[in-house]
């Protein structure tokens, strides 16, 4: 009986492909991935919206403070808070909400690079998640991504329903190592249960990616936009056991019709975006992981180390 | 009257002393000269943050005049613009237009037009022929999509445009022509042959002068760049009304120009 129950069936899928993904021979990990540690870190979320005719924006000022401890072998735990500060959004925005708190493991089966989440990730939203990318040359991969979520978040008082929405995308990615320049299309089925299709143009300059974007969705109709990525200093970074910093990265994006639920996917990462795209630059080196590093991370010797 | 005008050209001529740099017609964000668009180029991977100061003389005869009491009124523009590739640029700009007034006539809400615009290089210039652009402002609107139906496109505009720079002694002189065509009627007057001739001078390479005839009226401006990163833009309409903004100016390459 449980099979017929759609509840079960995704959960089953996921969780199945979940364990086959961790239970793969990871490969030596070097890098990120070889020293256990911890990063406390905090950034901002900034975001105004042209709504309402009596104010010139409404602005929505977010502290997000969080953390990640790598465990080695890159095993992740992460978390992070979400405090408004400054609020004109509305009464949804003025609660404190958990952005992230799970537990992800990356790995590569041959070419193959995978990454499997599960726990409470942005979007008010908690379940598993899985993703996938296959370079097939220097210039060309493809890109997958599911999960099985539900929702949680608090307003006035804790709430939380079990998963219920299946999400996938499926897609591809064009880099262009000359200029830097990326180009990604994808399908798929989102957040707010629309299937919609995104093309996206990416510019990486030194510690900046500006992208323009367009996107349609059967339920929402089309939007655009742009986004910008900058990677926060100090770039010269040492490496010790227990971090504290400011996010990896500031992040803004630009929609032109505000469709809020239009194409909208969860993030599974605290610091997730498009520039770094998914994966740890030690274990995948595609796309803009062949640029310089954003940041020179060099690990704190220790007293009794010689040089 | 005249005094305020005198005042205005001595703090053109005040900010001529300074060091300068720039090749914006920097109401949108993109190159060119003043009012007109030209041939050139912002170097790639520069990114501009700004705003701008828009006389009611040089906006539009349509969209700028507040319903009330049907008179025009400056306005200002705030805008980003980058330069991906060293044959593209783009910016998105917003100009406030006034809402509503109270009884006493002081403004009490402004809204926004917004409006994109693009410019492309499929020519760069050479030793003998000039650089060739092609670009329009405000040449997106969601008015045609399902649902809408407030087509504005104020500002829009298209163009063809071609700058040659001659040196003399180690002056630089740019000539600079262009054919462009406003959309709407009311901004025909901007229509057809325009252009504009720029001077920057051996002992000051960083500066330059413009002098330029817009199809309706002649303006004389001048660009300039402060500490690398903080550039300004004045400029007078006729001798008599000002126009000019600032902004924050970026290379993402992390790049040095001087000029």
């Amino acid at each position: 009986m449980f099979h017929r129950n759609p509840f079960f069936r995704h959960f089953a899928i996921v969780a199945v492909l979940l364990a086959v993904s961790l239970c793969a021979s990871p490969p030596k990990a070097k890098g990120q991935g070889s020293s256990p540690s911890i990063d406390f870190f905090s950034g901002i979320n900034f975001g105004f919206s042209d709504m309402h005719f009596e104010r010139q924006y409404d602005v929505l000022l977010q502290l997000t403070p969080g953390f990640k401890f790598n465990f080695g072998n890159h095993w992740q735990l992460a978390g992070q808070a979400v405090v408004p500060i400054v609020n004109t959004y509305g009464e949804q925005y003025k609660y404190v909400q958990i952005g992230a708190f799970n537990i992800s493991k990356e790995f590569r089966i041959s070419k193959l690079h995978l990454k499997a989440s599960a726990g409470v990730f942005d979007m008010y939203r908690y379940g598993v998640d899985l993703k996938a990318f296959l370079p097939l040359c220097g210039w060309f991969a493809f890109e997958g991504q599911m999960g099985y979520v539900g929702t949680m978040y608090f307003n006035e008082t804790f709430h939380i329903n079990k998963p219920n929405t299946f999400v996938w995308t499926v897609g591809g990615d064009i880099y262009l190592s000359q200029w830097n320049t990326q180009f990604r299309g994808t399908v798929g089925r989102y957040l707010y249960r629309d299937y919609g299709i995104e093309a996206e143009a990416m510019r990486h300059f030194n510690h900046t990616t500006v992208s323009v974007y367009g996107h349609w969705s059967n339920e929402y109709g089309l939007d655009g936009g742009f986004r910008i990525v900058i990677a926060l200093p100090p770039y010269h970074r040492k490496h010790r056991a227990v971090n504290f910093r400011l996010a990896s990265n500031y992040q803004m994006s630009y929609s032109v019709m505000y469709k809020v639920y239009s194409n909208r996917m969860y993030h599974t990462d605290p610091e997730e975006n498009i520039r770094h795209g998914w994966f740890s630059r030690d274990l995948l080196q595609w796309g803009s992981h062949t640029m310089e590093p954003d940041f020179i991370i060099t690990e704190k010797k220790k007293k009794n180390e010689t040089p | 009257m005249k005094h305020h005008n005198i005042n205005i050209i001595a703090a053109l001529m005040l900010l001529w002393l300074l060091p300068q740099t720039g090749k914006s017609q920097q109401y949108t964000g993109i190159s060119g000269l003043v009012h007109v668009p030209s041939g050139e180029m912002n170097h790639e991977g520069d990114a501009f943050i700004g705003a701008h100061f828009l006389n009611k003389a040089m906006t539009p005869d349509t969209g700028f005049i507040y319903p009330g009491d049907g008179k025009k009124y400056h306005t200002f523009d705030y805008y980003i613009s980058l330069t991906p590739f060293s044959w593209l640029e783009m910016s998105y700009v917003c100009t406030e237009r006034i809402y509503r007034k109270d009884a006493q006539g002081h403004v009490l809400n402004w809204s926004k037009d917004r409006y994109a615009s693009v410019k492309i290089r499929p020519l760069k210039e050479g030793k003998y022929h000039p650089a060739i652009t092609i670009g329009g402002n405000d040449v997106l609107t969601t008015g045609y999509l399902p649902g809408h139906t407030d087509v504005q496109l104020y500002f829009c505009n298209f163009y063809v445009a071609a700058t040659k720079h001659f040196t003399f002694g180690g002056n630089e002189l740019g000539v600079t022509l262009c054919y462009r065509y406003y959309l709407r009627g009311y901004n025909s007057k901007w229509n057809g042959i325009v252009g504009g001739i720029t001077f920057r001078p051996a002992f000051f390479p960083q500066g330059r002068l413009i002098a330029e005839y817009t199809g309706n009226e002649f303006i004389l401006g001048t660009d300039m760049l402060l500490w690398q990163h903080l550039r300004l833009q004045a400029s007078l309409k006729d001798f008599k009304h000002f126009y000019g903004g600032i902004c924050l100016q970026f290379n993402l390459l992390g790049k040095k120009y001087t000029y």
